[in-house]
C-alpha cells in the first residue's frame, strides 16, 4: 500500500532523512520509532504531502505521490486520516462539528452527516460530549475527537504522529487500543512515536529511526 | 444552512466591529455612488431639457407661402443636427405674448397678431451646432431674422453658453465618475485588508483544512461569502439612506426646478429609477467583494 523508496529529505543544512527505505502492506499496524528530531514528522509529512522529498520516491497505492501535481494533493489527502499531537482541532467549533468537517470536505450529503457522527462518537466513547468545545475537554478526550475525525470519512490508511505524547500512561494506552480496534477493522495505521512502552507493548512491525536515517524495520513478533 | 455560509456568518459574530468598519465603508461608497446615480440622471434630464427646448426662432417674411414655409420646415425636419421643428403661426405668437404678460393686460390689448412675424422654432441635436445652423438659416429667403433663446446666467455670447453647458455636464459626469472610483477604491482596499487580517487570524484553521485534503475552493468560500456580506450589507444600507433622503427631499426640489423633470414625476417612477441603481450597485458590489477576497486570499496563501 505505501513504498518509501530511499527517500531523502534536508532542511538547510539539516539532513531529517537520508536513504529511508521501506513498505506497508494493506491492513499493517506500523510504528515509526526513533527519538526527537529521528525524523518521524517528516515522514509522516512527506506521505501526506505536505512537502517533496530531494531524493526517492513514495508511492501510495501505486502513485508516486512525490509526482502529483498541487491539485491533486487535496484528494490524496482525502483518502489518509491523520491524528497529530496537538491534535489540530478547530476551537471554535464544536466537536460534533469538527467531526463533520471533513464530511463537508468530501461533499458527503449533509443529510448523512449526523447518522455517520453518532456512529463515529460511539466508536470513541464521546457520544456525549458531541455539543462541546474542545477546551472543555480533557487530553485523551481530544486525542479521542482527533481519531473520530481521522476516521469518519473512512480512510484506507491512518497517520498518527505522536497521539499519546501529551497523554499520561493510562490514557495512552487507552488511546493505543483504539488504534488496534481500528486497524482489526482493516485500516492500515503508521503511528510515530518515541515511547518505547507503547511499542513493547503492542510488539506490531517498527521502523525505528535515528537522525535521518533508518536503523532497522523490526518484524512483528511471534505472539503477536 | 450551508456550511460555508455558517463559517463565514459565525466570523462575522467574532468580530463584529471588524465586520462595522467594513460594512459602513461600503456603505458611504454606495451612498454617494447612488446619490451621483441620481445627479447624473437629473443633470441629464436638466440638459435634455434644455437641449430639447426650442433653442433657434427663425422669424418668418410676412411675404412667405405655406408652401414655402413647408418646403423649409422639412428640410430643417431632414436635418440631423435639427429636433423638433415647430411652426409657430402668427396667432400663435400673439397667444404666446399674451401669456407672458398676463401680468400686465395693458400690453396685450396695444397689439394684434399682425405685428407678430410667424416663425419656425427647433432645437439642436447639439449646441456646438447651433453657429453653422444659425448662420445657414439666415441665408434663407424667407426668414427675416434668427433668434438663439439657449442662455445660462449671464453669458451673452453663443460661445459661452455652450462652453457653460460643456462644463457643467464635465463636472457632474466626470467628476462624479472620479470621486465614484476613489472611493470604489478605498472600499476595495478596506475589503482586501480587513479579509487578508481574516486570512492571517484564521491561518491555524487554514493549515487543519489544508491537511485534512480541503481543497483551495473549500477554504476559501466563507472568506468570499463574507466579503459577499459586507458588500451586500454595503449596497443595501447606502441605496436605502439615498431612496429616504430622495422621497424626502423630492417636493422641495419639483418646486424649484418647475416644469425640469429632475426626478420621475410619480412614486412607481422613483422605484423603478431606485430599481436599476440597486440592481447595478449589487452587481458592483458583489464584484468588488469577490476580487477583493480573491486578492487577499491569494496575497495571504502566497506570504505562507
Amino acid at each position: 500500500m505505501i513504498k518509501v523508496v530511499s527517500v531523502s529529505k534536508r532542511f538547510g543544512e539539516v539532513v531529517a532523512l537520508e536513504d529511508v527505505t521501506f513498505e506497508v502492506e494493506e491492513g499493517e499496524f506500523v510504528f515509526v520509532m526513533g527519538p526527537s528530531g529521528a525524523g518521524k514528522t517528516t515522514l509522516l509529512r512527506l506521505l501526506l504531502r505536505e512537502f517533496k522529498p530531494e531524493k526517492g520516491q513514495i508511492f501510495f497505492d501505486k502513485v508516486d505521490i512525490t509526482k502529483l501535481r498541487d491539485k491533486e494533493i487535496p484528494s490524496l489527502r482525502q483518502k489518509i486520516g491523520v491524528v497529530f499531537q496537538d491534535y489540530k482541532l478547530l476551537p471554535e467549533r464544536t466537536i460534533r462539528e469538527n467531526i463533520e468537517v471533513p464530511l463537508a470536505v468530501i461533499n458527503v450529503p449533509q443529510a448523512e452527516w449526523t447518522a455517520r457522527v453518532d456512529t463515529i462518537l460511539k466508536l470513541v466513547g464521546l457520544e456525549k460530549r458531541s455539543e462541546m468545545f474542545p477546551s472543555q475537554l480533557s487530553g485523551g478526550e481530544l486525542q479521542r475527537v482527533a481519531m473520530a475525525r481521522a476516521l469518519i470519512v473512512n480512510p484506507k490508511l491512518i497517520l498518527a504522529d505522536e497521539p499519546t505524547g501529551n497523554l499520561d500512561w493510562d490514557t495512552a494506552e487507552a488511546i493505543v487500543e483504539l488504534f488496534e480496534k481500528i486497524n482489526k477493522e482493516g485500516k492500515t495505521v503508521i503511528m510515530a512515536t518515541h515511547n518505547r512502552a507503547i511499542v513493547d507493548k503492542i510488539k506490531n512491525r517498527v521502523i525505528e529511526l535515528k537522525e535521518g536515517k533508518m536503523l532497522k524495520a523490526r518484524p512483528k513478533t511471534e505472539e503477536q | 444552512m450551508n456550511i460555508h455560509v455558517k463559517t463565514a456568518i459565525d466570523y462575522i459574530r467574532r468580530t463584529p466591529f471588524q465586520a462595522l468598519a467594513a460594512t459602513f465603508v461600503l456603505a458611504i461608497t454606495f451612498f454617494v455612488i447612488s446619490v451621483l446615480s441620481i445627479l447624473v440622471y437629473s443633470s441629464g434630464k436638466l440638459l435634455k431639457h434644455f437641449e430639447t427646448r426650442p433653442q433657434v426662432i427663425a422669424f418668418l417674411i410676412d411675404e412667405s407661402t405655406p408652401e414655402q414655409v413647408a418646403v423649409l420646415q422639412s428640410r430643417l425636419s431632414n436635418d440631423s443636427r435639427i429636433i423638433n421643428v415647430n411652426y409657430v403661426t402668427k396667432e400663435q405668437a400673439l397667444a404666446i405674448y399674451k401669456e407672458a404678460t398676463a401680468d400686465n393686460p395693458l400690453l396685450s390689448e396695444l397689439v394684434s397678431p399682425s405685428i407678430f412675424p410667424a416663425s419656425l422654432e427647433f432645437s439642436l441635436s447639439d449646441l456646438s451646432f447651433a453657429k453653422a445652423v444659425i448662420d445657414e438659416t439666415k441665408k434663407e429667403a424667407i426668414v427675416d431674422s434668427v433668434g438663439f433663446t439657449a442662455s445660462l446666467g449671464t453669458e451673452n455670447s453663443l460661445g459661452d453658453v455652450v462652453e457653460r453647458l460643456r462644463q457643467l455636464t464635465f463636472y457632474i459626469r466626470v467628476g462624479g465618475g472620479v470621486l465614484a472610483i476613489v472611493l470604489a477604491g478605498t472600499s476595495f482596499l478596506v475589503l482586501v485588508v480587513i479579509i487578508g487580517m481574516r486570512m492571517t487570524t484564521r491561518r491555524g484553521e487554514v493549515e487543519i483544512l489544508d491537511l485534512i485534503g480541503a481543497t483551495p475552493g473549500f477554504i476559501r468560500s466563507p472568506i468570499i461569502i463574507e466579503a459577499c456580506l459586507y458588500a451586500l450589507a454595503g449596497v443595501f444600507i447606502g441605496w436605502l439612506v439615498t431612496l429616504l433622503l430622495t422621497l424626502y427631499a423630492t417636493p422641495s426640489l419639483v418646486a424649484y426646478f418647475g416644469e425640469i423633470p429632475i426626478l420621475p414625476k410619480t412614486t412607481g417612477g422613483i422605484l423603478g429609477l431606485f430599481g436599476i441603481i440597486l440592481g447595478f450597485e449589487i452587481f458592483a458590489g458583489l464584484a468588488l467583494a469577490l476580487l477583493g477576497s480573491m486578492i487577499a486570499v491569494s496575497r495571504v496563501r502566497a506570504g505562507r
